[in-house]
C-alpha cells in the first residue's frame, strides 16, 4: 500500500514535467509504452499519407511531405531506441545505453535532414557525430572505469565467500565424520573390550553369584555407556548415510520414527556429502516435529534428485498450525540457506503441514 | 569349530580371539581388511567368519559387502557380523545371500559371554542369530505393505514369538524365554503361519518365510 502511495505521484510528476511521449517510455513503469508507440505510428502514418495526398493534388513537384514523415519518425525512433536501452541491466550498462540510443537517434536525424535538404555542401553531421562519440567515450571512461572495478571487487568477494563458505561446510562435514570415527575407534572400542573382560570374569565367577552379580552390573553400565555413545555418534554423522546414501538413511529414519512413515525416493546417484547431510537432517528434524506435534498423524517423505537440485518434502496429515519460526525449523532453515537452498513450511490450521527444502546441487 | 576374524581394531581382535580360545573355539586366522578376509577364508576354509561391518580403507560397510562376496564363493560358510550400529537394511541383504548361518550382533554383545558363544555356535551350525535391538527395531517398524498388515493382525504374544524366531531361537528356547510350555509355543507358531498365509509344507521352510516376511516389513517399509 505505502509503496504505491509513494511511487504513484512521483511517476506522474516525472511524466508531467518530462513532457514528451518518449520521456514517458523512458520512465518505463506505469506507462504502456507499446500502446504509445502504436499511437505514434498511427498518427505519423495518417499525417504522412494526408500530406502526400495534398502534395499529389497540388500537382507534385519536390516531395516536401518527406519532412512530415521525418518529423513524426524521429519521436518513434527515439521511443524504440529508449525501449531497447531501458531493457539493459540496471546500472552502468543501462546509463551508457540510454546515452548511446539518444545519440544515435539524433545523429541519424541529422543525417536524414542533411539528405532531405539536398545533400549540399559539407557533410556537417560529421561534427556533431564526433561530438556524440566523444561524450560517449567520456562517459564510458569516467563511469565505466570506477564501477567495473568496484563490481569486479565485489564479484570476486562474492566468489570468495561462496567458495570459503562451501569449503567451511565441507570441512565441518568431514570433521564430524572424523569425530564419529574417533568415537567408534577409541572410546567405544575400549568400552567393548572392557565389557568383554567383565563378561569373562562374570562367567568365571559363576560359583560366587554375589560377586558375579556385581560384575554383571558393571557390564550393564559399560553397555549403557556404549549405547549412549552410539546415539551420540549417530546424531553427529549417521553411518548409514555415508554407507548407503540418502534413500536408505531416510528409510532408516522412517523406521525409527514414532509415527508411520512412507518414503518415496528418486535419488539415482550420490550427491555431495554436505548436501546429503543437510537433507538427512531436514528429514530427521521434520519427522521428529511430526511425532512431537501430531502423534496421531502419518508422514510422507519425498526425495527427488536431478542435475540441478535435491528436493526434500515432508508432509503429514496432522492438524497443521505449526510455527514456521519454531526453534528446530529455524535451525534447519539456516542449514539449508547456508547451501544456497530454500526451506518453506506451510501449515494452515486444520490442514496438512508440509516442509519443503530445495538444495541446489548443480556443479 | 574353525573361526576367522576380520577386525581392524587390535584391541577387539585380540579380545575376541582370547575369549573364543578360552571356550575352546579355534581361531585359525585374522584379517584387518576386506581383501584379507577373502584371502583367509579361501585359504583356511573356516566354519565361521566373524566380521566387523567397518573395515579399512573406507570404514563404511566393507565388512558386509565382503561377507556377501565370501558367501557367494563359499556357500554354507557361517557369517557373524559385529556392528557398532543396528541397521536392519544390512540384515535383509545378508539373509538374501542364501545357504548358511547368518548372525548380526551389536559389538557390546561379546560382553554377554554366554549369549555370544551361543550365537557363535548357532551361526556356525547354519542357524540365525539376530541382535535383539535389530529385532526390536523391525518389530517397532510399520509400513503399508500387505505383509505388514498381516503382521499387524498378530497378537502381542505372537509378535514376541516371531521376534524370538527371528533371533534364531528354537521352539524349546522360545518356551524357556517366555516361560511357557513347548505346546503353547507350537500353537503360537501355527497361528503365525496361518495369519501370514504360509502353506503347510515343510516346517523349517515356513519358519524362514515367516521371519523373512517379518524382516521385509521392516526392511522395505
Amino acid at each position: 500500500m505505502r509503496a504505491e502511495e509513494l511511487t504513484a505521484p512521483i511517476s506522474e510528476g516525472a511524466a508531467g514535467t518530462a513532457g514528451g511521449p518518449s520521456a514517458r517510455a523512458f520512465q518505463g513503469r506505469g506507462v504502456d509504452t507499446t500502446r504509445l508507440l502504436s499511437l505514434q505510428i498511427a498518427i505519423g502514418a495518417i499525417a504522412g499519407f494526408a500530406t502526400t495526398v495534398i502534395w499529389g493534388m497540388a500537382g507534385g513537384g519536390s516531395y516536401w511531405p518527406a519532412w512530415v514523415w521525418f518529423g513524426f519518425g524521429v519521436p518513434i525512433a527515439l521511443n524504440v531506441a529508449l525501449r531497447w536501452a531501458w531493457a539493459q541491466p540496471k546500472g552502468f550498462k543501462r546509463r551508457i545505453s540510454v546515452q548511446a540510443a539518444i545519440s544515435a537517434v539524433l545523429w541519424c536525424s541529422e543525417v536524414t535532414a542533411w539528405v532531405l535538404a539536398g545533400r549540399g555542401g559539407t557533410f556537417w553531421p560529421i561534427y556533431s557525430g564526433t561530438g556524440y562519440l566523444v561524450l560517449l567515450a567520456l562517459h564510458a571512461a569516467i563511469w565505466g572505469r570506477i564501477p567495473p572495478e568496484r563490481e569486479a571487487v565485489l564479484s570476486a568477494r562474492i566468489d570468495q565467500l561462496t567458495r570459503t563458505r562451501r569449503g567451511a561446510l565441507d570441512v565441518q562435514a568431514a570433521e564430524l565424520r572424523r569425530i564419529e570415527r574417533d568415537l567408534h575407534d577409541g572410546a567405544q572400542a575400549r568400552l567393548v573390550a572392557l565389557s568383554m573382560q567383565l563378561g569373562i570374569a562374570e562367567d568365571r565367577l559363576s560359583d560366587q553369584p554375589e560377586i558375579a552379580a556385581m560384575f554383571r552390573r558393571a557390564r550393564g553400565e559399560a553397555s549403557a555407556a556404549i549405547a549412549e555413545l552410539r546415539d551420540l555418534a549417530r546424531g553427529i554423522a549417521p553411518p548409514i548415510l555415508a554407507d548407503r546414501g540418502l534413500e536408505a538413511a531416510a528409510e532408516a529414519l522412517g523406521r525409527r520414527a514414532a509415527i508411520p512413515v512412507e518414503v518415496d525416493a528418486n535419488v539415482p546417484w550420490r550427491t555431495l556429502p554436505v548436501i546429503e547431510t543437510a537433507a538427512y537432517f531436514v528429514v530427521a528434524e521434520g519427522l521428529t516435529n511430526v511425532a512431537k506435534h501430531a502423534p496421531e498423524a502419518s508422514a510422507r517423505v519425498t526425495l527427488d534428485l536431478d542435475t540441478e537440485r535435491l528436493l526434500v518434502v515432508i508432509a503429514d496429515d496432522g492438524p497443521g498450525g505449526a510455527d514456521p519460526e519454531g526453534g528446530g525449523l529455524t535451525g534447519l532453515r539456516h542449514r539449508v540457506e547456508a547451501l544456497d537452498g530454500h526451506l518453506t513450511v506451510t501449515s494452515p490450521p486444520g490442514g496438512r503441514t508440509t516442509i519443503r527444502a530445495e538444495l541446489p546441487c548443480g556443479s | 569349530m574353525r573361526v576367522v576374524i576380520a577386525e581392524d581394531q587390535a584391541l577387539l581382535r585380540e579380545g575376541v580371539t582370547a575369549l573364543l580360545r578360552e571356550y575352546d573355539i579355534e581361531v585359525v586366522a585374522h584379517a584387518e581388511d576386506a581383501a584379507g578376509l577373502l584371502r583367509i577364508i579361501g585359504g583356511h576354509k573356516p566354519d565361521l567368519a566373524i566380521v566387523d561391518v567397518r573395515l579399512p580403507p573406507t570404514f563404511t560397510d566393507e565388512g558386509v559387502r565382503a561377507a556377501i562376496e565370501a558367501r557367494e564363493k563359499h556357500p554354507g560358510l557361517g557369517i557373524l557380523i559385529l556392528s557398532q550400529y543396528v541397521e536392519p537394511a544390512y540384515t535383509a541383504e545378508l539373509l538374501a545371500t542364501g545357504e548358511g548361518g547368518i548372525g548380526y550382533l551389536l559389538k557390546e554383545r561379546v560382553g554377554e559371554v554366554r549369549t555370544f558363544l551361543d550365537a557363535v555356535h548357532r551361526v556356525a551350525a547354519g542357524g540365525t542369530a539376530l541382535d535383539r535391538e535389530v529385532v526390536a527395531e523391525l518389530v517397532g517398524s510399520r509400513g503399508p505393505s500387505g505383509e505388514a498388515a498381516a503382521l499387524e493382525s498378530l497378537t502381542p504374544r505372537e509378535h514376541e514369538v516371531l521376534g524370538l524366531m527371528a533371533e534364531g531361537r528354537t521352539n524349546a528356547a522360545i518356551a524357556r524365554a517366555l516361560v511357557v510350555t513347548l505346546g503353547a509355543v507350537e500353537k503360537h507358531i501355527s497361528n503365525i503361519f496361518t495369519k501370514l498365509d504360509l502353506p503347510a509344507t515343510d516346517g523349517d521352510h515356513r519358519r524362514v518365510l515367516a521371519v523373512l516376511a517379518y524382516l521385509r516389513a521392516g526392511g522395505d517399509a
